[in-house]
């Protein structure tokens, strides 16, 4: 397996600050972050292969430096349940990105296992030019997006700041389960905010992290990050 | 690096640019350090002068024989490099450069070469672009601010010039004791974190407030700042909480992260007291420096007025202290000595009549339950009593005891409540002319517990 700078250098040498897709992910499990199975094809064969090897259903994404709202230009299907389907979508994919993102370089389609849809949440980091790395967490979609219902702590974290920024959120109590909605699984998350925390702490070139959304399913079922977009600082 | 032991304890010190015109700011800075009584040796340095305010003048820092700790510096700024430059071949370890005109209107460069000259010479510099500093236990008082800083056991550090200058002497009218008063300005090499490091061993001082603009290296700062207070509070008003998070960011995460907001969780994580207002650091001071840090949060509310009982039970709850019933060895002991109206709940109700002594009772009381952490006094000015003789009541409850436990009060009314608030402020009693204000001053220390064990769970948890 490659190591985060070589990531990074890789991208550096291409002049990217975002990393792609797949770059991301590899990060992320390089600090034992939870990802959904996934392998980047450059062909239709490599992208039925990399299906049948991690099992249906799958979801097929562009990966490209010149394309950052992948659903805008329809690079991503979800939901592919056979090896027929993983061929037409690569093909729908490409075309797609031809008319509606003319010129932008295609790096592959990334193959990844369609994880089951649950509960969003969403860890972060920024760097501050004053405290350094600062990690954020919240919950999902309209919480972070409408509510802005976040949490933040300045870097090295202790467990402790991990369990207060966790409680801290106002939508605390769905995590905890309410109503028929099943407890979660905090200790997969607290893994996940205590690896970015890591991450960001040991790759002073990161500027800014978002693992959004990752799935955080009922206790012991873990979590997985289904997006994750990473750029780098400025040279 | 010398340590800042010298900067606050100098056996000598020289003021380079003191002037016999009276209007200099050379000349303020040597009279207050004068007359304010400083214990350590003072030379004025000027290149004309033989003699000021009495004292022998020298022309250059270096044609002083004896051994020079500190020196002030208020020349013009194109001038001082040259003062660094005399007195650091002398030995001088720490230059307070008072002169304005470097980082502030641009000027990066100089400030660059005064910090790198400075080092050269193992020298620390304080500043520039500030009003001095005060050190209360070597009397020594080396700003152009007001002169008669009352001694005490409150150190405070402004980044701001003008607002800290009449800071100076708001503590004066407020009747704060300090131990120092650190005019910081542009940072150029004495930061927070070193005076937080200097303040945590030092036996005079027991709470820092600062004035903050921003911080140069913020993870030093917690870190410090994390370490002082667990043993000392460190309350901080931070200046631009309006901004807005001016962040370009290409994440939901930098989106969100604003600057104020970075502050807030990183004065939360050191276990610091942040603060919206002058008012509010100044209610704050007075609680934590005059009270015991207490070891419990069980309030006991003593009131003549339901009103201002519910204001401050309100207050309370806000800041996340909630009035529980009052021990009932204290209740039985209250009935003894209370009429059967007076209302012996939480807040307890002596009632719109109740003369000084059921005040002296009730507090004396409070004092001597050990179920009890902390007393928040309330008093409404009625026509049936006096203030002046309610806050003596208090006082010599207090006084008899000589119990140290956290107390506020409040002195509701018009002038003579005021004076009666002025009583105990004399006698370092924190009063307030609110009852909010007096709830929400003791809380803060209530709160300063909470984050002290808090910081001790946080630090032993460390990765």
């Amino acid at each position: 397996m490659v190591s985060p700078s070589q990531i990074i250098e890789r991208a550096r040498s291409e002049g990217r600050r975002k990393l792609l897709e797949h770059e991301a992910f590899m990060l992320c499990e390089l600090y034992n972050m939870p990802v959904a199975s996934y392998g980047l094809a450059t062909s239709e064969e490599e992208a039925v292969r990399i299906a049948e090897r991690i099992g249906f259903p799958v979801v097929l994404k562009v990966v490209s430096p010149d394309i950052s709202h992948k659903t805008d230009v329809g690079g991503v299907i979800l939901n592919v349940k056979s090896p027929e389907e993983v061929v037409r979508s690569y093909r729908l994919i490409l075309d797609n990105v031809r008319s509606r993102a003319p010129g932008s370089r295609v790096s592959g389609i990334l193959v990844q296992k369609m994880a089951s849809p649950d509960l969003e949440v969403i860890v972060g980091s920024v760097r501050d030019k004053v405290f350094g790395p600062v990690i954020m967490f919240g919950l999902g979609g309209v919480f972070v997006e409408v509510l802005k219902d976040v949490s933040f702590r300045v870097t090295p974290l202790t467990e402790q700041d991990v369990d207060d920024m966790i409680r801290e959120i106002k939508g605390y109590k769905v995590l905890e389960g309410y109503r028929g909605f099943p407890p979660r699984d905090i200790e997969a998350l607290k893994r996940v905010i205590l690896g970015l925390a890591k991450m960001v702490s040991e790759l002073d070139e990161l500027e800014e992290v978002d693992l959004n959304p990752i799935f955080l399913y009922p206790l012991e079922k873990g979590a997985l990050i289904v997006d994750a977009r990473v750029i780098l600082g400025e040279k | 690096m010398s340590s800042l032991k010298d900067l606050f304890n100098p056996s000598g010190i020289a003021v380079v640019g003191a002037s016999k015109d009276p209007t200099k700011i050379g000349h303020l800075v040597l009279r207050n350090i004068v007359e304010y009584g400083f214990k350590g040796r003072v030379y004025p340095v000027n290149p004309t002068a033989t003699e000021i305010l009495g004292l022998k003048s020298y022309p250059a820092v270096s044609t002083i024989s004896d051994k020079v700790d500190v020196i002030v510096v208020s020349v013009p700024n194109v001038k001082v490099l040259d003062v660094i430059d005399d007195a650091g071949k002398a030995g001088v370890k720490h230059a307070v450069v008072i002169t304005s005109g470097f980082k502030e209107i641009g000027n990066v460069e100089l400030e660059n070469e005064l910090v790198q000259r400075a080092r050269k010479y193992g020298m620390r510099v304080l500043g520039p672009n500030i009003f001095g500093y005060v050190y209360t236990p070597v009397r020594l008082n080396a700003t152009f601010g007001p002169r008669d800083v009352i001694p005490g056991n409150v150190a405070f550090i402004t980044q701001s010039g003008a607002l800290g200058i009449a800071l100076m002497g708001s503590t004066i009218q407020e009747g704060i004791g300090i131990s120092a008063i650190v005019s910081v300005g542009n940072k150029a090499d004495i930061d927070d974190a070193d005076l937080l490091e200097f303040f945590d061993e030092d036996p005079n001082t027991s709470v820092v407030l600062i004035y903050m603009e921003g911080v140069n290296n913020g993870r030093r700062f917690v870190e410090v700042a994390s370490k002082i207070s667990m043993r000392k509070p460190v309350i901080v008003i931070k200046s631009g909480r309006t901004e807005a998070g001016a962040r370009a960011a290409a994440s939901h995460t930098g989106s969100l992260a604003g600057n104020i907001l970075i502050y807030e969780t990183a004065f939360r994580q050191s276990g610091v007291l942040s603060v919206k207002s002058v008012e509010e650091a100044f209610d704050f001071v007075k609680t934590l420096s005059w009270n015991p840090v207490p070891t419990g949060d069980r309030v006991v509310v003593i009131t003549n007025g339901g009103g201002a009982g519910v204001q401050a039970s309100d207050t309370l709850a806000d800041d996340g202290i909630f009035l529980e019933k009052p021990p009932q060895d204290f209740v039985e002991e209250l009935r003894k000595v209370l009429p059967p109206f007076a209302s012996l709940a939480n807040p307890v109700d002596l009632t719109g009549m109740a003369p000084e002594d059921w005040y002296y009772m009730s507090v004396k009381l409070a004092l001597q339950n050990p179920q009890i952490d902390a007393i928040l006094v309330l008093y409404c000015h009625t026509a049936l009593t006096s203030p002046i003789g309610v806050a003596k009541a208090v006082a010599r409850a207090i006084e008899e005891t000589k119990i140290s436990k956290p107390i506020s009060v409040a002195m509701i009314g018009g002038p003579d409540a005021y004076e009666a608030m002025r009583y105990l402020t004399t006698l370092r009693i924190p009063a307030y002319p609110t009852p909010e204000r007096a709830a929400h001053a003791l809380a803060a220390l209530l709160k300063y517990r909470k984050g002290r064990e808090y910081l001790v769970k946080r630090i032993s948890k460390k990765q």
